[in-house]
């Protein structure tokens, strides 16, 4: 069956191309990321056990953007990964579709986005993996990076900064058919980011959210599972010379009405340096280090209370860069150590709270190309 | 696990600092609009002759230029529009601090073939053949010939401006040509009896003509009072105010010396 909704997927694409491409000016643009994964965990013996030790292609993305005219403009992108959730071992999920108009609303720098597209919160919207991990919010399942929705989104006149508000399904992207209808109520968001001095950015987001139904559809019970979610971020960027500092504070609060037993709020932090050392050495080398502090203790389920403290140091060489000077080629290594406050007779150690040591070597390229008549 | 990784990253930051040792000559590297190009590449060329700094020059368009501004690979941006909002903010964020310098003054100036008869044109005509609602001559007062519409593409800064001016954000026509260059549409425009174009005031070459707009034509009076319509200023960015070498060879273009080049490009001083 994967296979058969794979194969449609890239027929699709196949039909599309030509035809957007004979038309519209179209910027194609793809990425893979090819990885080596080597972890070792603490088993319950407690000694360090390889657990993983693969190589395989982590994630693809293709992508189109049409320009209609100067002020619309649609993207669509998909997602492909290595799964073996899958028969043919690889899988494909649609990752953006949306239309962009500039221009709708008679405010400069303003964007109308509707469709599936960026979310934008906290550093999900314009993380570009610089170190081999998620955004905190990703990693964390804060928020998900795409949704479908309408966001209003744009830069504020005189490059102070930028804002967007939206409004989402609020299950992600890879949600579709009943996950959606067991949930009607939208998610709300609000981001803002400014820019007061060159290489300070400091910003915030919001975003209200839900699961389930407060009440069943059939008979107006209260579904014990319906829960109503307060999330909340602060990044503050500081970019000096050489080095780039990315911060973020997130709180998740998760509340139940039918049944407050379940209620907890967990929050946690990142900081995360990155130092360029291409005046130095002459080639774009960068050396990265990346702390996270995650409390997730309050959380009443029997499985997933923990606090996590994780630590990355990682160097990316990135070469073949295009005519911006962004990399086009990038060879990325990390090394992660993950420390849980669990030993191995929690429940959370099950689920997969595990303390890890795990060394990730990546090449990651991308490219992309404009093509018109 | 941690030897292992020590070892790898020690390998790679070796291979890396190969270039540590190396001599560095002074540099300047300059990139971005393909219409200021022409000027950085003469005043370059002039003031190289007189110092000992080594200046890179490339095109790319306006775009590229500001990119690299923004990821610090070029000392000075070139630019045929102002930076956007957007890429303001994303210098400051990345710590760049974006200066601007006006160098020059351009009109888009529009050509036409020499042999088509047509010698005046007004904005919304102008609109209304690039959006397809006059396609043939004979529409605008000129001769019984279709039109052949010639546009740089969307990327270009001189796409921005006459998008802005011009267009107001309506569509070109899909049966445009999209051509990448000042040059390309000059020659097209030069090589086709039919065609329309627009280009920088300096691209104006012999095989092309020029069509007054509004009965304006565009010259170093009209465009520097704005009495000429569709007409910019060229700018270079740097981070930060211009030091050194860089302050040194921007003060150049703005000395008599520097003007005259912009001049024998073409273009329209800024004194």
């Amino acid at each position: 069956m994967a296979l058969k909704i794979n194969a449609k997927w890239l027929l699709a694409i196949m039909l599309i191309t030509p035809v957007l491409i004979s038309a519209l000016p179209t910027k194609v643009s793809g990425e893979m990321w090819g990885r080596w994964t080597n972890a070792q965990i603490k088993a319950a013996d407690g000694n360090d056990k390889i657990s993983k030790n693969y190589f395989s292609l982590e994630r693809g993305y293709f992508g189109l953007e049409t320009t209609f005219t100067e002020n619309t403009k649609a993207r669509f992108t998909v997602d492909m990964y290595s799964s073996d959730a899958v028969d043919d071992g690889a899988g494909l999920k649609l990752k953006y579709a949306y239309v962009d108009f500039a221009r709708l609303v008679p405010v400069p720098e303003l964007t109308l986005t509707a469709g599936l597209q960026k979310v934008y919160f906290g550093t999900i919207y314009d993380w570009n993996y610089t170190i081999i991990g998620k955004a905190p919010t990703d990693e964390y399942k804060i928020v998900n990076s795409a949704d479908y929705g309408v966001s209003l989104n744009g830069y504020i006149p005189g490059g102070w900064g930028e804002y967007a508000v939206g409004v989402y399904n609020g299950e992600g992207y890879k949600k579709v058919g009943s996950a959606l209808s067991d949930n009607t109520n939208f998610a709300y968001l609000a981001n803002l980011r400014v820019t007061p001095v060159s290489g300070v950015t400091v910003g915030g987001s919001f975003m209200s959210n839900s699961v389930k139904r407060e009440k069943a559809l059939a008979d107006d019970e209260p579904v014990a599972a319906y829960e109503e979610q307060m999330l909340m971020d602060g990044v503050i960027r500081l970019n000096y010379n050489i080095v780039d500092v990315w911060g973020e504070y997130i709180s998740k609060q998760r509340k139940f009405p039918n049944d407050d037993t379940k209620d907890y709020t967990a929050n946690g932090f990142m900081i995360m340096p990155i130092i360029s050392l291409k005046q130095f050495v002459e080639k774009d080398f960068q050396l990265l280090f990346r702390y996270d502090s995650w409390d997730e203790s309050d959380n009443p389920s029997s499985t997933s209370f923990y606090k996590l403290n994780a630590t990355t140091i990682g160097a990316n060489y990135n070469f073949f860069h295009n005519a911006s000077n962004v990399p086009a080629m990038q060879l990325q290594l990390n090394y992660t150590m993950k420390k849980y406050n669990e030993d191995d007779s929690a429940p959370a150690y099950a689920d997969g709270a595990k303390d890890s040591n795990q060394l990730m070597l990546q090449l990651k390229w991308r490219f992309s190309s404009t093509i018109s008549k | 696990m941690k030897n292992t990784f020590i070892i790898i990253i020690l390998s790679i930051i070796l291979i890396a600092a190969g270039p540590l040792m190396a001599a560095r000559k002074k540099q300047i590297t300059i990139t971005g609009s393909t219409t200021v190009l022409p000027i950085a590449q003469a005043a370059a060329e002039a003031f190289m002759d007189i110092n000992d700094v080594n200046i890179s020059v490339r095109g790319g368009g306006s775009g590229v230029g500001v990119a690299a501004l923004i990821n610090k690979t070029a000392s000075i941006a070139n630019s045929s529009r102002p930076m956007k909002a957007k890429e303001i903010t994303q210098a400051k964020s990345a710590g760049v601090n974006p200066v601007v310098y006006a160098v020059a003054n351009d009109g888009i100036t529009i050509v036409v073939n020499q042999a088509n008869s047509i010698k005046d044109i007004s904005i919304k005509q102008i609109k209304d053949i690039y959006t397809g609602k006059v396609t043939n001559w004979s529409q605008v007062g000129g001769p019984n010939m279709p039109v052949v519409i010639i546009s740089r593409d969307v990327a270009s800064g001189t796409f921005e401006v006459f998008n802005e001016k011009v267009l107001s954000g309506s569509k070109v026509i899909d049966s445009a040509m999209m051509l990448a260059s000042n040059n390309a549409v000059a020659t097209t425009v030069g090589d086709t009896p039919g065609a329309i174009g627009y280009i920088g005031l300096g691209y104006v070459t012999d095989k092309t003509k020029i069509v007054t707009v509004e009965g304006i034509t565009p010259s170093v009076k009209t465009i520097k009072s704005g009495e000429y319509k569709i007409s910019r200023k060229l700018y270079m960015y740097t981070n930060g105010k211009a030091t050194g070498d860089t302050a040194k060879f921007l003060n150049f273009i703005f000395s008599p010396a520097g003007q005259k080049i912009v001049e024998e490009q073409g273009f329209i001083s800024v004194k």
